[in-house]
């Protein structure tokens, strides 16, 4: 068995058992369910509600999609510009610092104020939690290699702008897709805090209503989706890491016998 | 950039400039030189914390040397003395607080381009780059069209014995292949004089030799009437490969002896070690 399949058994194993203690304490101890449902109770949910849950999934989803590419992208040029141009790491500091100093949960009544109660205020809360770790990985990359390889384009005749194109902007990438790697992890907890002030759909308006009517159960399933949906996010960068760093692969494979 | 570093050549032939601090300079031939620096001295900004004055380090202290084309010219000089500042002054590449005093030229070719082409102490291979995609960043940065570089980059893996690993990442890539692609990569620039910073200084002893061997019969000026510059702190190095021998002194660096090759090729290895050792 590779080593790859044996953490992802170890793993699965782990989930399992916890699951399978829930379920016997709430069994063995006979808690109501409305205080905590038995994992078994949370599934006949999720199967039960399962059309009702998929309009929210899908806005919770789009919610963090687009908030994780915009977050991104302006992270990444953000890091770039700031390489580049250092007055404007100066001047950017801190405005970033201040950004990510206002918890989202104090955030979003205003965005919801400015930009409505649609898709448009929650895209730009979670592009605003997001962007920053994708800022500061990809300076930490271009910081880490900036000298040895820039030297070595000026040496050979390069001005500033062979630098950028051919050390900063390709050093940047390893780094932003580092950052958004983490920042993939809390892009669905974003969305669903920015939903949960308010808005018409998505995990954080049925997480909301289900508290509401003391649907314990319900809560679970909502809890559980975004655990799915954050593990489905942090695949699919891993993914998109493997197809634009090929490079970072074949050296990892390289130094694992 | 220093005024050092942009000035323009003047096209007067050989100013055989003696400097003060020893090292006179003789230029081989009629041709100008394709590389000079007259009276050069460089001083970095001290740290303040030891020294007295005005707390700069002087590195290089009225130092002239100049290239001709085709030659190959190694620095010779203790660890620290300097030789890899004067490489980058040659090169243009000095750190900007650096304070340079002196005359020197970095002639540039009609395109506006650099004359020389330096490589650095590592390879400075970019990570993300294949092989044979590192080597074209030579051509990239100097401007050199891509139509004209790819079939000589193809060539040049041949020669240097690196055929088969065009699509080999750098790390895929042994200590000695990598330099040796490093070299093809500044020799891509196709500029009049190569700066070459202890190329094979991070190899071990066996692959750095057989490195020099290999790098004595590739005959990198010669032909094109490309110069090389060599900064070395291996005499058997400078003996190995150079036409002439300049030997630097303990920090700040001045020319204290220099040597021609004899015409059997030989110098005077003592004579040499001795001047090392000041």
């Amino acid at each position: 068995m590779s080593t790859r399949a044996r953490a992802a058994l170890v793993s699965l194993t782990t989930v399992a058992v916890l699951v399978a203690a829930w379920e016997t304490a709430v069994r063995v101890g006979d808690v109501a369910p409305f205080i905590l449902p038995a994992p078994s109770q949370v599934l006949v949910t999720a199967v039960e509600q399962a059309s009702l849950l998929g309009p929210h999934v899908a806005t919770t989803s789009l919610e963090a999609v687009l908030g994780l590419a915009l977050g991104a992208v302006v992270g990444w040029l953000l890091a770039v510009l700031t390489a580049t141009v250092p007055v404007t790491g100066h001047a950017a500091h801190p405005v970033v610092l201040l950004s990510q100093t206002v918890p989202t949960i104090v955030l979003a009544p205003l965005m919801t104020l400015w930009a409505g109660f649609g898709l448009t205020s929650k895209v730009i809360l979670v592009a605003l939690t997001v962007f920053f770790p994708v800022l500061i990985a990809a300076s930490a990359a271009i910081r880490d290699v900036d000298a040895e390889h820039a030297d070595m384009v000026a040496g050979l005749g390069g001005t500033r702008r062979h630098q950028l194109w051919l050390v900063r902007l390709p050093a940047s990438v390893p780094g932003a897709l580092a950052g958004l790697r983490i920042a993939a992890t809390y892009a669905i907890g974003a969305a669903v805090v920015s939903e949960y002030l308010a808005g018409q759909s998505g995990l954080g308006v049925y997480i909301q209503r289900s508290r509401k009517a003391y649907a314990v159960d319900q809560i679970f399933v909502g809890i559980a989706l975004i655990a799915i949906l954050s593990g489905l996010m942090v695949l699919a960068i891993v993914a998109l890491r493997r197809s634009l760093t090929p490079w970072q692969a074949a050296m990892a494979a390289a130094s694992t016998p | 950039m220093t005024s050092f570093a942009t000035r323009r050549a003047d096209a007067r032939a050989g100013s055989r400039a003696s400097a003060a601090g020893g090292g006179g300079v003789e230029i081989a031939g009629d041709a100008g030189p394709v590389l000079e620096a007259r009276h050069l001295s460089v001083a970095f900004p001290g740290t303040g914390a030891r020294g007295r004055g005005s707390g700069s380090v002087k590195v290089l202290d009225s130092l002239s040397v100049a290239v001709a084309p085709g030659e190959f010219v190694a620095v010779l000089g203790p660890s620290g003395c300097g030789k890899s500042t004067l490489l980058r002054a040659l090169g243009g590449l000095l750190d900007p607080r650096a304070e340079v005093t002196g005359d020197g030229v970095v002639p540039r070719d009609g395109d506006g381009h650099r004359a020389t082409a330096w490589m650095p102490q590592r390879d400075g291979l970019l990570p993300w780059r294949r092989a044979l995609s590192n080597a074209m960043v030579g051509a990239i940065a100097a401007g050199v069209p891509r139509e004209r570089a790819l079939p000589r980059a193809r060539e040049l893996f041949e020669e240097f014995g690196l055929s088969g690993f065009e699509d080999a990442w750098p790390h895929e890539l042994s200590g000695g292949m990598r330099q040796r692609l490093a070299l093809l990569r500044t020799c891509l620039a196709e500029r009049p004089v190569l700066l070459l910073d202890e190329p094979f200084g991070a190899l071990d002893p066996v692959t750095r030799r057989r490195m020099n061997a290999w790098l004595a019969t590739l005959d990198l000026a010669g032909s094109s009437d490309r110069a090389v510059v060599l900064v070395t702190h291996d005499v058997d190095e400078a003996i190995a490969l150079a036409d002439r021998i300049v030997v630097m002194s303990e920090r700040p660096g001045r020319i204290v002896h220099e040597a021609h090759a004899t015409g059997t090729g030989r110098y005077d290895r003592e004579r040499l070690l001795a001047a090392l050792d000041g």
